[in-house]
């Protein structure tokens, strides 16, 4: 039982207590309830940072845990584990819910639900950490179902609007797709392993008693629930749709902390992931498919807050290739840095929604004047999402394209580099359409939001800038920190730094052309691209192709199931019913309803009974010798 | 002596029971059944419990035999064919009462009673020792009987009481 | 010589007298002075076991007492009802109160 672990059991803790608290207390307080939230999530916060500096100083792992459950073949515990991965996450997380929370005061001011909006982003961070915090598989997978239910009330929050309700159910349903193969995954890799703990686990499998094809099928299992959470292809399709949620929603769920729970679930058993090497060229093959198609989409949505959801798939693919190519610090630290800038930018962006009340950037424009906070800070997040030095996104993103590069896959590498032109194109076409140029039929009355929501857009933009600077070479950055197995000690590669950044301002003088300097009409470009133009506005159709399916072969399936749970297996139980009733309504007939034939039935029958005794144990009743 | 009275007793008190379960008339039948009641006081006092012969006299022929006379006379086709005699059911019952009958018998004769005490007759208890049992180790029942008397007194109104609408 | 024996046969056969009376009864009102016979059966059997079983105590005429008290207070009332019967249905014939039959 040491410190470092009782620290990190409470922090989970608080924001579950300020959930309980707002709860059960505030719900017709509103400032109580969004101060009671904020305090939970800063004394978290606080508690975060005290473990980040305690494995700063001395990396250590530290764990505690207590029996839960004993089962006949395996022993399930609630423990915490903290090494130096929990450390960055729990201060990422707490980081971004604190400043979110400190946002939606000013953001979500006069919402009927405030309160409970409250109460839910308290829930949301508690489960999340717990996810960070959990030291076993089941324990993981508890959390992992909460995140999953509040991030369905997060985006059901303004349920009224039917949009709304129903991209909460496709986020929910589209997830337990993943869900299911991830608890295969950990049923199948637990039983063989008969623990369900990381430690355990993790020995197990690098003990190599595993044959290679069933640790393939376990990896890809458990990967299922990463595709999930993380919204990689092909599970993509419910985190557009979850922009329905209050903005601040987006930036702390479903761009800067929930969806990493994917990617830090394959770092925190990277272990198991990497003893499949079949499962990790799958995984970086995703990542690198999604990074490519959802930029691709970005680049001719109008929805301010879907641009950024795309943005956000493409970058999570990032994430997902590093670690699929190996990469396990280029992936995290790239983790680390997106959460920052993209909570920037979700913020950003619904400080410009705040002001203007639309999501269509072409309705917006030349807000730079009205907004300068909003857009200075935009600005340095979408120069950070590109990569351009010295923001954080171009180390973070130079770690991946190397470990790409070191470990040989070309193909890879390329897909890397076209998604990291097309994120430079998209974001400041994005930029330019909205902040530069002429104002917009509904930038008139926009005006820049209040301090509330401002000072986290500043704060953000600090780490935006600097949190790249932990990979500069040095003997405490972030590839000494985080690494698996020996510490990397990759170099900045010069050719890489150049060719990224060249892609990167190219990406960008496109977007100046075309949309602030209309050099290039955007018209003619569309022309130019055609039916490719058509197929990327409509996502490549695949919700579409997902519901052609689902009505012409899942339909199917499931009427023909219902025909036979209806006919034969409900028709089962009514025939059984059924023969119970009539038999009883038959048997009902026969009987008088007197009491005395009850009374008779009732002495006849003891007598009967007692006499048929009596014939067949004489002894008993003293008849033995009578009938010798 | 013995002998003589507890024969003649049994077989009053039996063959007045037979007769209240057959004949038709049912006022008759209350008549027999207080003979027979009688017979049974008579039993008691032979078994040396004077007081317990007492209360059977005036429990049950005076009270309950009574009230039953009552609610005869209340109930006016009762002398009517409807409800008189004895139902359907007479062979099954007369069989399972022989049955009965036989086995309680045989119980009876075949139980080691172990040696019973020579009882003298005529020296029973007194009505003051019951009275002692009553207010001693007895006192709860004989208050919970108490409750349970007055609950079937109101009870028994509330039954028979007109709604007074 | 009478012994426990006579009595508890005596107390047996009155017994079941009384239960073919239950049994057979077409009038409520017999019916239960059927069951004043079973009691009374009872009342035998206690008496006899108190006086030749523990003579010098009453337990069992203490227990005669009881249920001489109870099968008073169960007789008025099985009349009360048999009586609010007859209001509502102008019948004392146990064969047709079957109502609770469905």
């Amino acid at each position: 039982m040491d410190k470092i672990s009782l620290l990190a059991a409470l922090i989970p803790a608080l924001p579950f207590a300020a959930f309980l608290a707002v709860t059960a207390f505030a719900r017709r307080r509103p400032m109580g309830a969004a101060l009671t939230s904020i305090a939970g999530t800063a004394a978290a916060f606080a508690l975060s940072c005290a473990v980040l500096y305690a494995e700063l100083t001395a990396p250590a792992v530290h764990a505690v845990r207590a029996e839960w459950l004993q089962l006949a073949f395996v022993n399930l515990h609630m423990g915490v584990l903290v090494n130096q991965l929990t450390a960055l996450m729990l201060f990422i997380v707490t980081f971004i819910s604190l400043l979110v929370q400190v946002y939606s005061i000013g953001y979500m001011r006069g919402d009927s639900g405030f309160s409970k909006f409250f109460s839910f982003l308290s829930l949301f961070t508690f489960s999340m950490l717990g996810i960070v915090v959990a030291d076993n598989l089941m324990q993981l997978y508890i959390f992992w179902e909460l995140v999953g239910l509040s991030s369905y009330l997060l985006i059901g929050f303004w349920y009224d609007k039917p949009s709304a309700a129903a991209a909460a159910k496709k986020a929910f349903v589209v997830n337990r797709v993943g869900d299911f193969g991830f608890l295969l995954g950990i049923l199948l890799l637990a039983y063989a392993a008969g623990t369900f703990d990381f430690s355990g686990v993790i020995a197990f499998v690098s003990s190599g008693a595993v044959p290679p094809a069933r640790m393939t099928l376990i990896a890809l299992l458990l990967f299922c629930g990463a595709l999930g959470k993380s919204a990689q292809f092909p599970l993509h399709v419910w985190l557009p749709d979850a922009m329905e949620g209050p903005t601040p929603v987006s930036a702390l769920i479903h761009a800067a902390t929930m969806v990493a729970a994917g990617v830090f679930m394959v770092a925190r058993l990277f272990a198991v992931f990497s003893a499949s090497p079949e499962a990790m060229t799958v995984i970086a093959y995703i990542g690198g498919f999604t990074a490519v198609f959802a930029a691709s989409i970005a680049l001719v949505q109008d929805d301010i807050k879907r641009i950024l959801a795309y943005s956000t798939l493409s970058q999570l693919g990032y994430m997902i290739l590093a670690l699929g190519a190996g990469g396990y610090t280029a992936g995290l630290f790239h983790l680390a840095t997106h959460a920052f800038f993209k909570a920037l930018l979700f913020l950003g962006a619904g400080s410009v929604i705040h002001a203007v009340h639309t999501n269509d950037i072409w309705q917006t424009g030349g807000l730079h004047k009205k907004m300068p906070v909003t857009s200075i800070t935009m600005l340095i997040a979408s120069l950070a999402i590109s990569g351009i030095f010295p923001f954080s996104g171009f180390w973070s993103k130079d770690e991946i394209f190397s470990v790409l590069k070191a470990g040989g896959h070309t193909g890879l590498y390329l897909a890397a580099v076209a998604a990291a032109f097309m994120t430079a194109f998209y974001m400041f076409r994005l930029y330019f359409v909205t902040f530069a140029g002429a104002p917009g039929e509904k930038s008139e009355h926009a005006h820049e939001s209040p301090a509330v929501m401002t000072v986290p857009l500043m704060v953000l933009a600090f780490f935006s800038v600097f949190s790249g600077l932990a990979a500069l070479p040095h003997a405490h950055n972030i590839a000494s920190f985080l690494y698996f197995g020996e510490p990397e000690r990759a170099g900045l590669n010069t050719g890489i730094a150049l060719t990224s950044s060249a892609v990167a301002v190219s990406g960008i003088l496109l977007a100046w052309l075309v949309y602030s300097r209309k050099a290039l009409s955007a018209a003619s470009l569309k022309a130019a691209a055609g039916p490719l133009y058509s197929l990327l506005r409509n996502k490549y159709y695949v919700d579409e192709i997902y519901m052609f399916f689902i009505r012409n072969v899942f339909f199917v399936l499931t009427a023909a199931v219902k025909w036979f749970d209806r006919r034969a297996v409900d028709g089962l139980v009514m025939a059984t019913g059924l023969g119970v009733r009539r038999g009883g309504d038959g048997l009902r007939r026969t009987v008088p309803g007197t009491v005395q034939s009850y009374a008779l039935a009732v002495f006849g029958g003891m007598a009967v009974i007692l006499l048929a005794s009596a014939w067949f144990h004489p002894d008993l009743f003293g008849f033995g010798g009578l009938l010798k | 002596m013995q002998q003589f009275l507890f024969y003649t007793f049994a077989a009053s008190i039996l063959i007045a029971a037979v007769l209240t379960v057959t004949v038709k008339n049912v006022f008759h039948s209350a008549l027999y059944l207080a003979f027979s009641l009688f017979g049974v006081a008579a039993v008691f006092a032979l078994l040396g419990s004077y007081f317990l012969a007492g209360l059977q006299i005036l429990l049950y022929v005076g009270a309950v035999v009574v009230l039953s006379i009552f609610v005869i006379s209340m109930t006016k086709h009762i002398t009517g064919a409807g409800a008189a005699g004895t139902g359907r059911r007479t062979l099954p019952a007369l069989l399972t009462v022989l049955a009965s009958g036989g086995l309680l018998t045989n119980a009876i004769l075949r139980t080691d009673w172990g040696a019973p005490f020579a009882h003298s007759y005529g020296a029973g208890t007194d009505a003051a020792a019951i009275g002692s049992h009553i207010l001693s180790d007895f006192v709860i029942p004989f208050e919970a009987v108490s409750v349970l008397l007055l609950a079937a007194l109101i009870g028994a109104i509330a039954i028979i009481a007109k709604d007074e609408k | 010589m009478i012994t426990l024996t006579h009595y508890l046969v005596l107390g047996a056969a009155l017994f079941c007298v009384g239960l073919y009376g239950v049994m057979t009864r077409r009038n409520a009102i017999a019916l239960l002075m059927s069951t004043e016979l079973i009691f009374n059966a009872v009342n035998i059997n206690m008496v006899a076991f108190s006086r030749f079983q523990e003579p010098g105590f009453a337990h069992g005429e203490m227990f005669a007492i009881f249920i001489i008290a109870v099968a008073a207070a169960e007789s008025v009332l099985g009349l009360a009802i048999i009586l609010a019967i007859y209001r509502s249905r102008q019948t004392v014939n146990s064969e047709e109160m079957k109502l609770m039959k469905w």
